[in-house]
């Protein structure tokens, strides 16, 4: 099972991706901080609606920086970015984030975090609650529904913070090192329900990481960057069946792969 | 599961007899060294006259309480001061720190108009307050008020400006306005701080009275202890020194209190039961989902 490399100058959409609405479509995405910081150049890509993409690169690759533009938090100096066809320009309603941190607040319980952008966005009716603890469920929070966020677990706390995400009704995911500061173990288990999840309510995802192995185990495309100035090396496509075990990350295939990523990162990883 | 169930029990008795214990050290120590004292004063080894017997201070407390009753008027006084100080000193320093947290340009040119009187000795400005405010009730209610200013002012700005980024960009991204990120995140976010701010400012009121009261007044505890010291009645000076050391732990615990109702979330203690009310709030909600059995196991 030979996975299929392209340059993305080159990039010509693979026939799954033919089949796919494109949701977030970038054209030569730059963004420079400052005169000597060029966080992002040239970025062209697609990712197809309902698709897994991991962006994976060594720091200062601009892969936070390019979720960061994506979720409109900070403008772009040139280039162009469309999310369900329209230009970027402030947060959407369709688009939700993800911290490393969980970035709860310690003065409510779970639910009333999750609560929290139905709070923002107006009211909050019945039905919002229902829905809130019904996501705390999908995430494996029952019966901790009422806990603050002092009384959870780390990994405890990022189920509340995908929940809450879930409650924004967002069909595009960003999610940035959503398990970073998480133990090995803790993160894969989080990794296999967020797989589960993700695939449940048909979320397009965009996932950071730094981690070679959990790009390609989570994704449907592989999106590897540069460092300095901050560039799309190239998109991977992850051919692996779902649902996908732990068990994958031992075949030969899956190791193969790791060596190409590694290998196009070549001296920068 | 077992395990710990049983083990619990057994632990917080031994913890409590370890209590015991330790009380029981604490009040022994503190009756050698009061019995020190009052030897030290019977055997003539300390001077009856600048230092009292403890027992000479305990019939003087009797006698301001109980025989005369003149301390409660004096205690009264110095409470409204204290209070009234704290009130106004305290919500100023608040207030103005939360426009300085939201407004930038107003947080830039108030700066050092809070820097000079910061460094300056605040109790040094008492002569002059009495003369702008004259010898009643207000002089010592300012000096009290002003130096109260400062530790909410500077904690509630701190807190203010101490906002996680990573938070702020989630609630940008949620599609938040200022308004609703300044109540919903940055002031419960900075409310540790203030109650901080508030706790020290609440002991400095009290300070900030006697000081006013020392220098010019016909009333409130430090017209007690001047009077009681003139007139070498060392015993009943104690007796109000003591009384005020009453009042400050009084104080101390009310803070105390409001600290553990306002940002609860720092005390796990009340976590539990705060939980378990709002969850009987959204039961409603919860009853229509069926019975909530918690998860066999912890998630990670």
């Amino acid at each position: 099972m030979a996975a299929v490399v392209q340059t993305l100058s080159q990039a010509a959409p693979s026939p799954a991706q033919q089949a796919r609405p494109i949701v977030i479509e970038g054209d030569r995405v730059t963004k420079i901080f400052s005169e000597t910081v060029v966080a992002l150049e040239g970025a062209t890509f697609s990712v197809p609606k309902s698709s897994f993409v991991s962006l994976v690169g060594p720091s200062g690759c601009g892969k936070s920086t390019l979720l960061r533009l994506v979720a409109g938090l900070i403008p772009l100096t040139s280039g162009a970015l469309f999310v369900h066809g329209q230009a970027v320009g402030a947060p959407r309603k369709d688009v939700g984030m993800m911290f490393q941190k969980a970035t709860l607040l310690d003065w409510r319980t779970a639910v009333e975090n999750v609560l929290l952008p139905t709070e923002i966005g107006g009211s909050v009716t019945w039905e919002d609650k229902r829905r809130a603890i019904d996501l705390l469920h999908l995430v494996g929070l029952k019966g901790f529904e009422f806990s603050f966020p002092r009384q959870l677990s780390g990994g405890m706390q990022q189920r509340v913070a995908l929940a809450r995400l879930l409650q924004t009704g967002a069909d595009i995911l960003l999610l940035d090192e959503p398990f970073g500061a998480l133990d090995e173990f803790t993160r894969e288990r989080l990794n296999l329900e967020l797989l589960r999840i993700v695939a449940e309510v048909q979320a397009t995802t965009l996932f950071v990481t730094h981690n070679i192995a959990e790009a390609i185990f989570l994704a449907d495309h592989v999106i590897v960057m540069t460092p300095r100035p901050g560039r799309l090396a190239a998109m991977v496509d992850v051919p692996f069946a779902r649902p996908r075990e732990i068990a994958l990350q031992q075949t030969p295939e899956f190791n193969a792969m790791v060596s190409e990523v590694r290998g196009i990162l070549g001296g920068h990883a | 599961m077992s395990v710990t169930a049983a083990a619990i029990p057994a632990a917080r008795t031994a913890s409590g007899s370890a209590w015991g214990r330790r009380i029981l050290n604490h009040a022994l120590i503190f009756l050698a060294l009061i019995a020190a004292w009052e030897a030290g004063s019977r055997l003539g080894l300390l001077d009856e006259l600048t230092s009292p017997r403890p027992s000479a201070i305990v019939e003087s407390v009797f006698r301001i309480y109980v025989e005369q009753g003149n301390i409660y008027w004096h205690f009264f006084v110095t409470l409204v001061e204290a209070t009234a100080g704290f009130i106004i000193g305290a919500s100023a320093g608040v207030g103005l720190a939360i426009m300085a947290g939201i407004n930038e340009p107003f947080r830039r040119y108030i700066q050092p108009y809070i820097l000079v009187p910061q460094v300056t000795p605040r109790v040094a400005l008492t002569p002059m307050l009495i003369a702008w405010l004259g010898f009643g009730w207000s002089p010592k209610i300012a000096i009290a008020a002003l130096i109260c200013f400062f530790p909410p002012f500077v904690n509630t700005v701190t807190g203010m400006l101490n906002v996680d980024e990573d938070a702020r960009e989630m609630f940008r991204s949620m599609g938040a306005s200022k308004r609703q990120i300044f109540w919903k995140l940055q002031l419960p976010n900075a409310m540790p701080t203030i109650m901080a701010g508030l706790k020290i400012a609440m002991s400095l009121a009290l300070a900030g009275a006697i000081v006013g009261e020392f220098l010019s007044a016909h009333q409130g505890m430090a017209v007690l202890i001047h009077r009681y010291t003139y007139s070498l009645n060392m015993a009943s000076a104690f007796a109000v020194l003591l009384s005020l050391t009453a009042m400050g732990f009084l104080f101390f615990k009310l803070a105390e209190f409001a600290d553990s109702r306002i940002v609860f979330w720092r005390h796990d203690d009340r976590l539990t039961r705060i939980g378990r009310k709002r969850a009987a709030a959204m039961e409603g909600v919860m009853a229509r989902q069926g019975a909530q059995q918690p998860s066999a196991e912890r998630p990670v």
